[in-house]
């Protein structure tokens, strides 16, 4: 059986049936030389690669087995190729502690990438904290990194910084009031008060906030109750059915504001396919862009569309990004010297493609920040801020 | 003042439709079989997704897709009534269970079927997005147009239950299969085609509704709770009963987002519901023993 071959035949059901992938290996064997003699340096992680969360994990495996592609076709790390060992962890989060179990102790991997999401990275922290092996974590959630945990290091934008770009243009715009949709589960919540503390910098007061249920699909009182205190802005933490939800229930309502703008949402390409033409000038958050003026992208864009035959998105350049990050900090310890390595990545002041890295002394992100979209005429433009952008924001947003 | 409450009042009567439609198709099966069908939402959502593909492969308008949609889900049902739940023994005190679990293990099967045509995104079509003014008021079109739809479909399935031979042989059988059948209707014949007219409205319902709220392939538990609930609220098989309880359930849903906000709204529902079994277990229009 394969999975015998891997080593796994003893474990759950959960984890019998994750598929099993040694990706890297291609490339190892087209490696230069040099780095042909000595056993691989491995890198582990779980990652949602089926079931309804799937989609975006796959673009961080993607992006993942570029940069290993890319290092091991530029001599591999410290003369030794280096491989992913990647298991599917369906998106569940005990499956993911079992699989982490698993590359610490049978897998003896020598670094970590985290799994997708902030849900799952939680989850699996204590355990990779307690074998004290650095891992580079894609979740945006800040809780992780207040030193609780010195062995993580975050390679996201934290939540908070979301929609500060947003804020920014409105404060260009001298827009004064904000109301505030808040989707009531733990990232969209976070998100809000980010939402509330640039606005509080920026003088623009919330007139209106309010949560609701994740599951909340009638949007039309709560959008009814929002318009009447007259905002200037409406603004949803959000991801993406419940932004169509606010933005079709505006619509439907006649209700209209300067400037719509949501969190998760816009950036999804489904966004504009399901709203149509209540899709046009409205406003999202990115982390990362294809056009960014940023280190090695036009390259990456390049090999990336290449090989996986569509333009990375925001999870791929990150993952990208913090697997190139990850390689440098170990070039510059020159070992496998965990502490060592933390200690390089907690120093590291970088551009990569996704903008500039930088953590604090507990490894939380304060380099990277976002960028804000706009949907013009049935297309994403970059329009914040002002030096990356594709073309200039549409504001106000037109009447229906 | 009174705008507002005119507005809230309009919404929810609207979306009472919308819900009405998302349930009509469970009520008739179990009407009719005695079957809680537990892929109803599952079937929804592929009758969206089938109006959404329609739409962006070949700009069909939902109202176009709706009648192509319901039929496909007819033969489905068809199918599925003929190569699945009719050859499970119903009788006996573990028969109701066991076609339970033949509709909750078909759900499974529907909607992993429907990740793999169309992935787990959100897809939503862009529909009737407008509003039409009545005075101070913005009536959205959308929700209107589902809502006519729903009370047109529920008056015609009244009509064709209590008007037609064909109907009223449904009907029968719903009252006693066993009375049915020795009065000599085909009530195998009768079963299929309720299950496969149910099957319809639940795709039907689909292709609408996927223009008001964004379907992914797992939205349909949610989905079938609700109907059920809805179902279960109007008295199990009585269609004047749900229709009076998605009106109850849309106007308490909009009141209760407005006035006590909307992490509120979503538990309402419930407490409504449960207060509804305490004081009328047979639900609001059910009979007592029919059930």
């Amino acid at each position: 059986m394969m999975f015998k071959a891997f080593g796994i035949g003893k474990f759950t059901g959960a984890v019998r049936l994750a598929t099993v992938a040694a990706i890297g290996a291609l490339a190892v064997a087209t490696a230069s030389t040099g780095a042909e003699a000595a056993a691989p340096i491995k890198i582990g992680l779980s990652i949602t690669q089926t079931g309804p969360y799937s989609p975006p994990a796959v673009f961080e495996l993607q992006g993942y087995q570029l940069a290993v592609m890319e290092i091991n076709k530029a001599g591999g790390l410290l003369q030794r190729p280096i491989r992913l060992v990647s298991y599917d962890d369906q998106g569940n989060p005990s499956t993911a502690v079992q699989l982490y179990q698993k590359l610490i102790t049978d897998d003896k991997v020598d670094l970590l990438v985290s799994p997708y999401q902030t849900d799952l990275t939680s989850a699996v922290a204590p355990l990779v904290n307690r074998a004290k092996i650095v891992m580079m974590c894609l979740a945006a959630n800040v809780e992780a990194f207040d030193g609780k945990y010195p062995y993580l290091v975050q390679a996201m934008t934290q939540t908070s910084r979301y929609m500060v770009p947003v804020i920014d243009i409105a404060a260009a715009k001298g827009y004064k009031t904000l109301a505030l949709l808040v989707q009531n589960t733990q990232f969209p919540i976070q998100l809000g008060e980010g939402v509330e503390a640039a606005a509080k910098k920026k003088g623009i007061k919330i007139v209106f906030k309010e949560t609701y249920a994740p599951n909340t699909t009638d949007f039309s009182a709560l959008v009814l109750k929002a318009a009447a205190t007259h905002p200037d802005m409406i603004v949803g933490a959000t991801y993406l059915a419940d932004s169509e939800g606010i933005m079709r229930a505006a619509k439907a309502q006649n209700i209209n504001a300067k400037m719509f703008a949501f969190s998760i949402g816009p950036v999804e390409p489904e966004f504009s396919k399901g709203l149509g033409p209540a899709a046009e000038d409205v406003f999202g958050t990115t982390l990362y862009f294809p056009t960014l003026n940023t280190k090695g992208n036009q390259a990456f864009v390049k090999a990336f569309t290449a090989k996986f035959g569509r333009a990375p998105d925001y999870h791929a350049a990150l993952a990208y990004a913090s697997l190139k990050i990850l390689a440098d900090a170990v070039n510059k310890v020159g070992s496998l010297d965990q502490a060592k390595i933390r200690d390089a990545l907690l120093n590291t002041s970088e551009g990569t493609v996704a903008g500039h890295f930088q953590v604090t002394k507990t490894g939380m992100q304060i380099g990277y920040s976002s960028y804000a979209l706009q949907w013009q005429k049935g297309k994403q433009e970059l329009v914040w801020p002002q030096s990356q952008e594709t073309t200039a924001p549409i504001l106000p947003h037109p009447a229906w | 003042m009174l705008t507002t409450f005119f507005t809230l009042l309009v919404l929810g009567l609207l979306w009472g439709g919308v819900y009405l439609l998302m349930a009509e198709g469970l009520n008739l099966i179990y009407g009719v079989m005695k079957v809680v069908n537990l892929a109803h939402g599952d079937f929804i959502v592929l009758g969206g997704l089938l109006a959404f593909s329609l739409f962006s492969n070949y700009a069909m308008t939902p109202l176009v897709a709706f009648p192509l949609v319901a039929l496909l889900l007819f033969v489905i049902g068809l199918i599925v009534q003929r190569g699945m739940l009719e050859r499970i023994t119903a009788a006996g005190p573990e028969g109701e269970l066991r076609t339970l679990l033949a509709t909750f293990g078909l759900s499974y099967v529907v909607s992993n079927a429907s990740f793999l045509l169309w992935g787990s995104q959100f897809q939503s079509i862009p529909f009737l997005q407008g509003s039409i003014q009545i005075g101070p008021i913005a009536v959205p079109e959308g929700l209107a147009a589902s809502s006519l739809i729903a009370f047109g479909v529920a008056l015609l399935v009244h009509a064709w239950l209590t008007a037609t031979i064909m109907g009223k042989s449904v009907h029968a059988t719903a009252q006693s299969g066993l009375g049915a059948a020795s009065a000599g209707l085909n009530i195998r014949k009768i079963r299929a085609l309720a299950f496969a007219l149910g099957s319809a409205m639940a795709g039907g319902a689909g292709a609408l509704v996927i223009t008001l709220i964004p379907f992914q392939t797992s939205t349909g538990g949610d989905l079938t709770v609700q109907a059920f609930t809805l179902i279960a609220l109007g008295g199990l098989g009585n269609y004047l009963g749900a229709w009076l309880a998605a009106e109850l359930l849309g106007l308490t849903e909009v009141f209760t987002q407005y006035y006590f906000g909307s992490n509120a709204a979503s538990a309402v529902i419930y407490v409504v519901f449960i207060g509804v079994l305490v004081f009328r277990p047979q639900g609001l229009l059910g009979k007592v023993g029919r059930v």
